[in-house]
């Protein structure tokens, strides 16, 4: 079952003096419960690719379709709603509320959600158990380090149930040992809950985990692999 | 949650939350300490005008009032009389025989209009016998032949009243904590007679260091105050068939209020010693002064009288008073309006500091919105941020400024140095301040009010935030 299906998508940024083609042209599918690594060089389009997914950007042309809903035709209020209960991301400096403990940071999106309390103590619980945390949960962010404060950046992508996570550089500002549990978690995750991952990344030890390769250049695909 | 974050995003920056806090919590204090300082004087303003001066209504001869003529008495008296005592509105009524006279000493003359009252009457509509000065008589209470009241000022100009440091003056200075050194540097104006206040304190200024009139001076003052009571004062004035009458009066006490016009207008004398003099029968008056039971029935009482007997003249105390009343009307916009001006001044600094939050929070709020916090709830989020950092502020200042008021509301606030010229607009030169609860309902609207009007340039900022670029700056 296809969770993304991406048509003919171009994005174009230009100014008065150039244009500059940043997606060209790229189609691609992703299935339901994939663990997906977009790669390619700096500027190759990978953010800018999954902005678009993630309904945070216009495409200059062409479709995508999430759940058979086409996101090019949503208004920005639309969209905002359709990021609410579609989609987690997972940012690469984790962007928690730091007057927020780690529980208060996953339970917000659930209550933006409209989810009653319980089911919210009990998914919040749930989750941020499943990352390794329930023994930090009334922590702030700031009483966490980089790899626990990423944990509770996936944990609240995890908590609303999202169709899809988009994760970009994910793992940019973790340690090797940090990295590794972190994509472990989320490994853990994917196979447990079968919520499709993608990600940006130019972090091998991402990629060496992804099951499907990516790589982007100049905005094209320029390899779409099956590696495990 | 909003409310949550919203609270705890206040004391982010602890500090610079704390300035504005502050800020707000001073400026409410002043606002609601002006405004309780402002409806006291006002209030007691109110209180002299109904309460001591001219009771809610007045009856006259409509020609009285143009001109002050012994004959232009009140008619229908005693219709009149029976009909205010079968009105259950009105509390009590007092008549007064009213003439225009000249007052004379051998020291002084001025002219006065002697006011001949039924004394139990009277204080039934005047509270004037409240302002007998301590150590100057009493309200008629001496039963001698001719007695009358007279004001301080009145005292004053007829040179009744003279500053003296008799032996006794030196006692109740040492009662009263005056250092020996003080008073023995009096001890050269010992019995020399002042006839005024500024001739007095001119030679105590230059016998008394400048430290020492500033500290004691107003005790000094109060202790060398004689007037010489029982002393006659002859009034001059035309009676009933035109003839020119003079009778002398003896002081009995001296009276002072907050409103130095009213005092150096008025005495009081019995109207029964006066109306006999004047060819007056005891019926014939002009003036009746009336107090309601509820002064808001004013309007309806006055037209009911004067549509009862559309002979005479009715009026009310706000057109007898209309400065006082005038203030009364516009007083309760002024206190708001005070405070309008300073939260509007205290919304550029919560403005600012709003800004400065947004500005430090660009990650975070791009990070909000890409997951899915929509417009309203940024919106409102920034909106209660503001709300409760202009609210605890205010909440507080509120809190010290009603304790201000009820503390000086107990103490009084002096304006005495300054006081003659209150006075002499007929505001007390010691003010009770007093607020009302409805006034804090009122401030905390205003305060919630300003919260949501500074929180929109803030907010419009935060909204026009692209998610994407936001996310990606560096805080």
């Amino acid at each position: 079952m296809n969770v993304i299906e991406i048509k003919d998508l171009v994005k174009i940024y230009s100014n008065n003096v150039m244009e500059v083609t940043a997606v060209d042209n790229v189609n691609l599918t992703i299935e339901k419960g994939e663990f997906t690594a977009i790669v390619g060089p700096s500027g190759s389009g990978k953010t800018t690719l999954l902005n678009m997914i993630g309904g945070l950007d216009q495409a200059t042309s062409g479709q995508i379709l999430v759940d058979g809903v086409d996101v090019s035709t949503l208004n920005s209020k639309q969209l905002v709603d359709f990021r609410l209960h579609n989609i987690g991301f997972v940012f690469q400096s984790y962007n928690l509320i730091p007057v927020l403990t780690a529980s208060e940071n996953v339970s917000f999106i659930m209550e933006m959600q409209g989810l009653d309390k319980a089911t919210i103590q009990s998914r919040t619980t749930e989750i941020l158990t499943e990352v390794g945390l329930g023994d930090r949960m009334e922590s702030r962010p700031n009483q966490m380090s980089g790899g626990q404060q990423q944990r509770v950046a996936v944990a609240r992508a995890m908590a609303s149930r999202p169709k899809f996570i988009i994760a970009d550089e994910p793992t940019a500002n973790l340690d090797s040992k940090t990295t590794e549990k972190l994509l472990d978690i989320m490994e853990e995750l994917n196979e447990k809950e079968n919520i499709t991952f993608l990600f940006s990344t130019h972090d091998q030890r991402v990629v060496n985990k992804a099951r499907r390769i990516i790589v982007l250049e100049d905005g094209k695909i320029v390899k779409d692999e099956k590696v495990r | 949650m909003i409310w949550s974050i919203a609270w705890k995003n206040v004391w982010r920056n602890r500090k610079r939350s704390l300035i504005v806090i502050t800020a707000v919590l001073l400026g409410t204090t002043a606002g609601v300490f002006t405004s309780g300082l402002m409806k006291g004087w006002v209030e007691q303003r109110l209180r002299s005008a109904v309460y001591t001066e001219q009771g809610h209504l007045k009856i006259y001869n409509p020609e009285f009032l143009n001109n002050e003529e012994i004959n232009n008495i009140i008619p229908q008296s005693s219709n009149i009389e029976e009909y205010l005592q079968n009105d259950k509105r009105i509390k009590a009524f007092s008549h007064r025989v009213k003439l225009m006279s000249m007052a004379s000493t051998s020291r002084g003359n001025t002219a006065l209009m002697l006011q001949g009252i039924d004394v139990e009457k009277e204080k039934q509509v005047s509270d004037l016998y409240k302002f007998i000065l301590p150590n100057a008589g009493s309200y008629f209470a001496d039963g001698g032949s001719y007695p009358i009241i007279i004001s301080d000022k009145t005292a004053e100009q007829l040179r009744i009243k003279n500053y003296t440091m008799k032996a006794e003056t030196f006692d109740s200075l040492r009662n009263a904590g005056i250092p020996a050194s003080v008073s023995e540097k009096l001890k050269i104006i010992e019995n020399e007679r002042f006839n005024t206040e500024n001739l007095f304190k001119k030679r105590l200024s230059e016998l008394l260091s400048h430290k020492e009139v500033k500290k004691y001076g107003a005790e000094i003052l109060k202790a060398a105050k004689h007037y010489r009571l029982n002393s006659k004062v002859v009034f001059t004035f035309t009676d009933k068939s035109d003839e020119l009458i003079s009778q002398a009066f003896k002081v009995c006490g001296v009276f002072k209020t907050s409103n130095t016009m009213f005092d150096q207008m008025n005495a009081y004398v019995l109207q029964s010693d006066l109306a006999p003099i004047a060819g007056l029968t005891a019926s014939e008056y002009h003036e009746t002064g009336i107090l309601l039971n509820d002064g808001t029935l004013l309007e309806k009482v006055k037209s009911d009288i004067g549509n009862t007997f559309p002979d005479i003249n009715v009026l009310s105390w706000k057109e007898l008073a209309p400065d006082a009343a005038m203030t009364n009307d516009y007083m309760g916009m002024y206190y708001y309006i005070i405070m309008g001006f300073i939260l509007f001044a205290l919304a550029f600094g919560i403005i600012n500091t709003m800004m400065m939050s947004i500005l430090e929070r660009t990650k975070e709020l791009g990070m909000l919105m890409a997951i899915g916090m929509n417009k309203t709830r940024v919106f409102s989020m920034i909106m209660l941020e503001t709300i409760f950092l202009t609210l605890v502020g205010a909440v507080i200042g509120m809190l010290l400024g009603w304790l201000s008021v009820v503390i000086t509301g107990h103490t009084g606030l002096d304006f005495s140095s300054v006081g003659e010229g209150f006075e002499a607009m007929g505001w007390a030169a010691i003010v009770y301040p007093e607020i009302d609860a409805s006034f804090f309902f009122g401030v905390t609207l205003m305060v919630v009010a300003t919260g949501i009007l500074s929180s929109i340039l803030p907010a419009r900022k935060a909204l026009k935030l692209n998610p994407v670029e936001a996310i990606r700056i560096d805080n």
